[in-house]
């Protein structure tokens, strides 16, 4: 082989390269921007409705103030039905949660060790609630971009009950439209689905809809009353906190 | 009588092309139908305790449990665990599958100093590695109720992974799929299957392959009894056609009315080959007897001869299985009552009409008049005339014998049992049946049990009832498991620091509900909108005895805890069971008495005489005693398909009685003597009577070969009756006819 010929090849191997690695590096990106939407404010609170749609379409509804600072630490206290009033959800990071049940007048830790258990009723898994960046929970891969969207394929890096997450991406805000999550045997078991608003200068999520396909059931979370960057202190994400 | 069988000759084309295309519409039916295996499905609708049973399936995907079991030297360890979750994870994605429960996948409720965890039993992405961690976790486990026994057995050698399907699923279909793809895992170990949903897999299974081989089985043994007795391809083929076609239109006519093939319907073509062809062999029979030159005359004479005695035959027949729909607790047995009399009278309107139009059409006349009418055979003078001699030296001492005979087997009476068990319709060496040998060994039982809760579930008052409940049904020495949501919140409540109890205040157990809401477990608990939860609970023992005890004093304990805030029910297999016992001997006593009226009846009614009307029944009420007494002494229960025998006994085994009386009729009138009479019919009827019950018995003895017990026993049960039916008419009739007529003479005697 001449060397002409060794470096077209070369050269054609290179640009390959560089070729496939754009493409990956495109679909990193995509996430990295989409987390970027999702995670940014410094703070947030709103008010939460939370809506559960059983297969009948019957539906139930509960009601919460959230506080949340940066992306671990989360303070959820429900307002509404009557009986569960008061109840409220300490999320640390690590892992750490605290609950309080003030019928019992005390707050106990919770470790949940089955992240696929569904949070308090709801679709969302304790994993789905969990704010964890996605490029850092997920490989991606870019699918396909259509019209509005790039679809992204998400592999879990570490142990998940999901074997993928297809995320459909808005192509000029980045934020997720649709979240399609798929069981270990590869069959789609809940679906997703976001509407975004623009909030001061972020995105925000002000509804989505859970759809767990097996058991036809659905969840709503509507955000309300959302204010960000108000300056929230560490002190509002303590156990004494909790406890008032 | 004349002009309707010159009908029937002279419009024989007409005839043969409709059951031409009948025969090929019902056939083609065929592809429509359907095996329904769940038994469940045939537990009746108007029924309170079978309904609660079924809408308790619906809505917390309870009776269609199932439960794999893996048996090895020792759960507690590494590898077995990675198996279980092998099992559990293959399971748990399949359409259908409502919920998966398992060591690996369970939940649990931990609490320490600080704090609860809700979670699982382990960590299935982490399992513990060390034998110290797997020894502390075998302690952990074997001392919470809620695993010992129910998902490892108590000595720790075998693990069950429990499963639910889906309502709306096609129960047999995604069964089976379980079962191959558990069996594609190849794991160590043993693995047994079990629960309805396995069950009806095998069911099924055997319910075609009895179909597959016991009817070409019947058809052989029948044309072999055909061929000894009338040595001509005709003699072979005709009765032979009328009960294949019969059996063709009754199943095609069960598919298109929408139903579908069940255990019991599973005999019909046994019973309908076995019976069906009698008619034609009596037709034929006439037919044979009759020679006159000019053919056509002699056809319309036999069948004037023999219309009339057929049809009461088949008649007769059709009462015994129609008594069933009355009487009957499982649809099922209903079903079967309705088609195999629907059977009965297509083969007697194929004998009455085809028979005829096709010997007519094809030309198929005897080809040799019978020369000798009263060929010497051993049957007549070995057998039939010594008969004769006994009964007419010894009528007092035959009648005494039989009364011994059926003192002996009232005793058997007494000792007649139910069952009702559907593990005992399997073989012993049935993999089913073994395991669930397992299951109750190991796991008390597969039978489940709900006790039903209606009111707040949220309540503390409903709460402390479903504890009190459990803690009574585990004083019974059968119950090892019982599960609610109760104790849930009891675990919850002793983990946020307040004692293992059900808390006083409501709205500690709304919050602690709270925690607990959207738990995969909770859906087999309560129902959505929490005003109804369930025990869950298993029985361990099949045996009637224990079973009626346990549902009386749990009855007994349900109606003193009633109370407005709540309404308490009970369900469950053994429920069940007990219904299912008990409708077992009413529906027996029903459908016999309803039989035995409705034939003595018609036979007085036809012979146009009460006391002739009795005297046919009593060798068949003799036969009844003989056959329950038999099932007493050799142990056969009383089952759902042993249930049939007696009212189908009755409905063919009249037709014998019905042969010798009205032959003793026909001939007083021509001799004028009822001795001679008498021996005369013994010698002529008692040969067809004899051909008929070995055929008979021949047809059903082959089932013997069921892969299903109770129709093994049913097979062997009718063929007993049959012998029983056809020897008492040949002797008991005869010798009531004799004693009766004696009498008379006597008074007459005096009289003169």
């Amino acid at each position: 082989m001449n060397a002409k010929l060794r470096t077209f090849f070369l050269i054609i191997l290179i640009t390959i390269g560089c070729a496939v690695s754009v493409i990956a590096q495109d679909s990193d990106t995509i996430l990295k921007k989409m987390d970027d939407v999702m995670f940014s404010p410094k703070d947030m609170t709103g008010k939460n409705k939370i809506i559960l749609i059983d297969r009948n379409g019957k539906e139930e509804i509960r009601e919460a103030v959230i506080y949340q600072k940066g992306t671990d630490k989360r303070m959820m206290r429900f307002t509404a039905p009557a009986s569960q009033a008061g109840i409220a959800v300490l999320s640390l990071p690590n892992d750490v949660m605290y609950m309080y049940l003030p019928a019992f007048g005390r707050e106990r830790r919770i470790a949940s060790s089955a992240k696929n258990q569904n949070f308090a009723g709801t679709d969302f898994s304790y994993d789905d609630m969990e704010s964890v960046m996605f490029s850092e929970k997920y490989k991606s891969r870019l699918i396909k971009t259509e019209d509005t969207v790039f679809v992204l394929e998400l592999t879990p890096k570490g142990r998940s009950d999901y074997s993928k997450v297809v995320a459909a991406v808005n192509k000029t805000h980045f934020y997720p439209e649709v979240m399609e999550y798929y069981d270990k045997a590869g069959n789609k078991i809940k679906e997703a689905k976001y509407t975004f608003e623009k909030v001061d200068k972020y995105w925000n999520a002000s509804e989505i809809e859970m759809t767990d396909l097996k058991k036809n059931h659905k969840t709503k979370m509507i955000m309300s009353e959302v204010k960000y960057d108000t300056g929230l202190s560490d002190d509002e994400f303590t156990v004494r906190k909790l406890v008032q | 009588m004349n002009r309707f069988a010159e009908y029937i000759i002279r419009l024989r084309w007409l005839i043969i092309t409709a059951v031409f295309l009948l025969t090929v519409y019902f056939g083609y039916q065929f592809r429509n139908l359907h095996i329904n295996a769940d038994i469940i499905s045939s537990l009746p609708d108007d029924d309170p305790v079978a309904r609660l049973y079924k809408d308790i399936g619906a809505e917390f995907g309870g009776n269609d449990m199932g439960m794999i079991v893996l048996e090895t030297d020792k759960v507690f360890s590494v590898e077995v665990f990675e198996h279980i979750r092998q099992i559990t994870d293959s399971i748990r994605y399949m359409q259908g599958v409502s919920t998966v429960t398992s060591l690996t996948n369970i939940i649990d409720i931990k609490s320490s100093e600080w704090g609860i965890e809700i979670g699982k039993l382990v960590d299935e992405y982490d399992f513990p590695q060390t034998q110290a961690e797997l020894d502390s976790l075998k302690e952990y486990v074997l001392s919470k109720e809620m695993y010992k026994g129910a998902i490892v057995s108590e000595d720790g050698t075998a693990a069950a992974i429990m499963f639910t399907l889906l309502p709306q699923a096609d129960n047999q279909a995604v069964a089976e799929e379980i079962k191959s793809k558990i069996e594609r895992l190849q794991l160590p170990g043993k693995l047994y299957f079990g629960g309805l949903p396995m069950m009806m897999i095998d069911i099924n299974d055997l319910i075609i392959s009895d179909i597959v081989w016991l009817i070409p089985f019947v058809f052989c043994v029948i044309a072999v009894i055909l061929l000894i007795s009338f040595r001509s391809f005709r003699g072979i083929l005709l009765p032979l056609l009328t009960a294949g076609l019969s059996v063709i239109w009754t199943i095609g006519l069960m598919v298109v009315t929408g139903y579908e093939l069940t255990i019991i319907s599973n005999i019909i073509p046994v019973v309908l080959l076995a019976v069906g062809s009698a008619y034609t062999i009596h037709a034929l029979n006439s037919i044979n007897h009759i020679y006159l030159h000019d053919r056509k005359q002699a056809l319309i004479r036999a069948m004037v001869y023999v219309t009339i005695p057929v049809i009461l035959a088949a008649l007769t027949t059709s009462i015994g299985f129609i008594s069933f729909v009355f009487g009957a607790y499982l649809t099922m047995i209903k079903d079967f009552g309705i088609f195999a009399a629907v059977g009965t009278l297509i083969a007697l309107l194929l004998s009455i009409f085809f028979i005829p139009a096709l010997i007519s059409a094809f030309s198929m006349y005897r080809k040799q008049p019978q020369t000798e009418e009263n060929k010497q055979t051993i049957l007549t003078h070995k057998i039939l005339l010594p008969l004769t001699e006994l009964l007419f030296k010894h009528p007092n001492y035959t009648f005494a014998g039989w009364v011994v005979i059926l003192l002996l087997f009232i005793i058997g009476i007494f000792q007649l049992k139910t069952s009702v068990n559907i593990a005992d319709y399997f073989k012993k060496d049935n993999p089913t049946r073994i395991a669930e040998d397992v299951m109750q060994q190991k796991f008390g039982g597969s039978l489940p049990v709900f006790v039903v809760f209606t009111g707040d579930m949220q309540s503390p008052e409903v709460l402390h009832m479903m504890m009190k409940t459990q803690h009574f049904m585990k004083q019974d020495n059968n119950v090892k498991v019982a599960q609610s949501v109760a104790d849930l919140i009891e675990q919850m409540n002793d983990a946020m620091g307040e004692g293992k109890k059900i808390p006083d205040d409501k709205a500690k157990i709304e919050q602690l509900w709270f925690l607990l809401d959207g738990q995969e477990i909770m859906s087999q608990l309560v129902n959505d909108d929490l005003s109804k939860g369930i025990i869950q609970s298993k029985f361990a023992s099949v045996d009637s005895k224990d079973i009626e005890a346990f549902t009386e004093r749990m009855n007994r304990f349900i109606s003193e805890n009633q109370n407005d805030n709540y309404q308490i029910e009970l369900t469950g297999m053994p429920s069940i069971y007990v219904k299912l016992n008990s409708s077992l001997i009413n529906s027996q006593y029903k459908s016999l008495f309803i039989a035995i009226v409705l034939v003595i009846l018609i036979v007085g009614a036809i012979l146009r005489s009460a006391s002739k009307g009795i005297f046919a029944a009593v060798p068949i009420i003799a036969t009844i005693v003989v056959l329950f007494g038999f099932m007493g002494l050799t142990g056969i229960p009383l089952d759902i398909a042993t249930v049939l025998v007696a009212s189908i006994a009755l409905g063919i085994g009249i037709d014998y009685s019905i042969h010798v009386i009205t032959g003793f009729n026909n001939h007083l009138l021509e001799k004028m003597d009822a001795e001679k009479s008498i021996e005369s019919v013994i010698l002529l009827s008692g040969k067809a009577i004899v051909i008929n019950v070995l055929s008979v018995s021949a047809g059903f003895l082959v089932l013997l070969f069921s892969q299903i017990v109770p129709l093994q026993n049913f097979g062997l049960l009718v063929a007993i009756s049959m012998f029983g039916s056809g020897f008492g008419a040949l002797t008991l009739l005869p010798v009531i006819l004799i004693l009766a007529n004696r009498k008379r003479r006597i008074i007459a005697n005096n009289h003169k």
